[in-house]
């Protein structure tokens, strides 16, 4: 019986103690340097709130962040939305097509962001598809998609929509649809079987969809550096220059710290509306 | 109005829908393909047929190390990840007991963290308590952070239907426990650690936050598009990006072909 004991400990204990050091320790180290000082691209040991400071009172930060939040907010909430109805296509209409579809969603989210972003500046830059087009017709090229909070808007969208609705997906997959016949033949119309038994069994799944989305939006520096122009700076992106261009690694640091904070408590209150067994993700179900 | 006309209603609007969609997302890929193939990139329209970028492509010495490093980094991030989550999920789905949503949840947490706080976080660590710059190695280990979850996901999803005596019927038959892993679970779970191999891979392949940061001069693809990128789009850009997409592409359809084949013969 020993045995199995040290099995256990062993197979439970390499993941944990991986992550406690390159995943725990790192973000512990952010919080150090956080609290340190950056002087002449040198990191000075002395104790300060000063990046803290810099970040409650400087104005351009709190525009980028109050930017960036706006963003993740409508880019999550819009994902959300366009994500529902194809999810409930394929589980309910796909058939035996179902992999193939789900396949198909999943296809372009594997070529990496920056590829995407490229193939994304293909179509809306200024000579682009969308543009290019636009321009052989006789018409005048939009300025709304080049280098704009829209464009990178767009660009958020398609290249997060794959994760959402494919979680939304997981969920509805497991969901027993016989409940919506039950409801149904109790005598509930479409919109009710929706807002009270459908929409509500799934909302966890539709919750970790929104939280995937948003995350990354939160905290994007490529897109928004790539597409979203002069006035386009998110949170990330400036959070990244510190580390790059400007070389002041300890307001960085905060920086990190308030984003992970922030992204953490979001999580939490959220996650007040998950129960993991039927979000499909995990085989938390056996009891 | 009859319910079987507004059944079909709903469908059909659903189904244009998801034309719609699937158009949104495939539009970008099938113009850079054009794009890569045309001497006007910009507007490749009526399509040409013309493998110069390619010959470029292929002849750039500093993609071909660019292309090595993110080989080297990727296989090894697939692995490492692949068989932390092979052990986190056995260890969540068959001895956590209790504590298996605690566990869940710490082994998930990697995912709710952006990539770039990892990469931020990862060198701020080794930096200050090594004065190191970044290697193959840490980066490596970074990736494998953040794919870890992913496969532990994965596989989780897939395993938890597994029926566990199996193991323990083959060791009470007399194998030992490597023999039952390797005769009775593997056959039965390789889609998902299959699926769990070719995902961490891809992500590790794909993602630049993690590896801009704990590699420095190391040159990896995302990197090199994205240093590229910087002085403006060019053919071979378009040519790298189709040539990743049809790789993906065949990946998945051979995933598909194999899991059919082996349906057909059980």
């Amino acid at each position: 019986m020993q045995d199995a004991n040290l099995q256990r400990r062993l197979i439970l204990d390499i993941p944990t103690g991986f992550l406690l050091l390159f995943f725990v320790m790192p973000l512990a180290a952010l919080v150090t340097l956080s609290f340190w000082q950056t002087e002449n691209y040198k990191i000075v040991h002395e104790w300060t709130l000063m990046n803290y400071g810099t970040l409650a009172t400087e104005r351009a930060y709190i525009t980028f962040f109050l930017r960036s939040l706006v963003m993740a907010i409508g880019v999550s909430v819009t994902l959300v939305a366009l994500s529902w109805p194809i999810a409930y296509f394929i589980v309910r209409y796909g058939g035996r097509y179902r992999i193939i579809f789900s396949l198909l969603l999943v296809i372009p989210f594997l070529s990496g962001e920056v590829l995407r972003l490229i193939a994304l500046q293909g179509m809306l830059g200024p000579a682009g598809l969308v543009n290019g087009a636009l321009i052989r017709m006789g018409a005048a090229p939009l300025r709304m998609i080049m280098y704009s909070n829209a464009a990178s808007f767009i660009a958020f969208i398609y290249l997060y929509l794959p994760l959402v609705v494919t979680t939304i997906y997981l969920s509805l997959i497991n969901f027993d649809f016989r409940l919506a016949h039950a409801a149904s033949a109790c005598g509930a119309n479409r919109f009710r079987i929706f807002t009270e038994v459908v929409w509500p069994l799934n909302l966890s799944g539709t919750i970790v969809g929104f939280m995937l989305a948003f995350i990354p939006t939160l905290s994007a520096s490529l897109v928004p550096r790539f597409l979203g122009g002069p006035n386009g700076t998110l949170y990330g992106m400036s959070m990244a220059q510190q580390f790059g261009e400007s070389g002041t690694w300890a307001l960085g640091a905060a920086m990190g710290v308030v984003l992970f904070l922030f992204s953490a408590i979001a999580l939490a209150i959220l996650s007040y509306g998950v129960d993991l067994r039927r979000t499909g993700f995990t085989g938390l179900g056996r009891q | 109005m009859n319910p079987n006309f507004t059944d079909s209603l709903i469908k059909w609007t659903l189904a244009v829908f998801l034309v719609v969609v699937f158009a949104f997302l495939y539009m970008p890929i099938v113009h850079i393909l054009f794009a890569s193939l045309s001497t006007r990139p910009n507007f490749p329209y009526p399509p040409e047929f013309n493998v110069a970028s390619y010959i470029r492509l292929s002849t750039n010495t500093v993609y071909q190390s660019a292309f090595l490093n993110s080989l080297l980094l990727a296989s090894c991030t697939a692995v490492l990840s692949t068989v932390l989550g092979f052990l986190a999920t056995v260890g969540v789905l068959r001895f956590a007991g209790k504590r298996a949503l605690i566990y869940a949840i710490f082994f998930a947490a990697p995912l709710f963290v952006a990539e770039i706080l990892l990469g931020i976080s990862s060198m701020a660590l080794y930096y200050m308590l090594f004065e190191l710059q970044g290697n193959m190695l840490t980066a490596i280990i970074a990736n494998a952070v953040h794919c870890f979850s992913f496969c532990f996901l994965i596989m989780a999803a897939m395993l938890y239907k597994y029926d566990w005596r199996m193991n323990e019927a083959a060791i009470v038959c007399g194998a030992s426990p490597l023999r039952s892993f390797f005769e009775v679970m593997l056959p039965i779970t390789w889609p998902g650690i299959m699926g769990s191999l070719i995902t961490a891979f891809v992500l590790s392949l794909n993602g630049l936050d993690v590896s801009f940061y704990l590699l420095g001069a190391t040159p990896t693809m995302p990197s090199v598009a994205w240093g590229a990128l910087r002085y403006g789009v060019k053919p071979e850009l378009y040519a790298l990006s189709s040539l990743i997409n049809i790789v993906v592409f065949a990946m998945i359809i051979a995933l598909l072909v194999a899991i059919r084949l082996k349906r057909k013969a059980a």
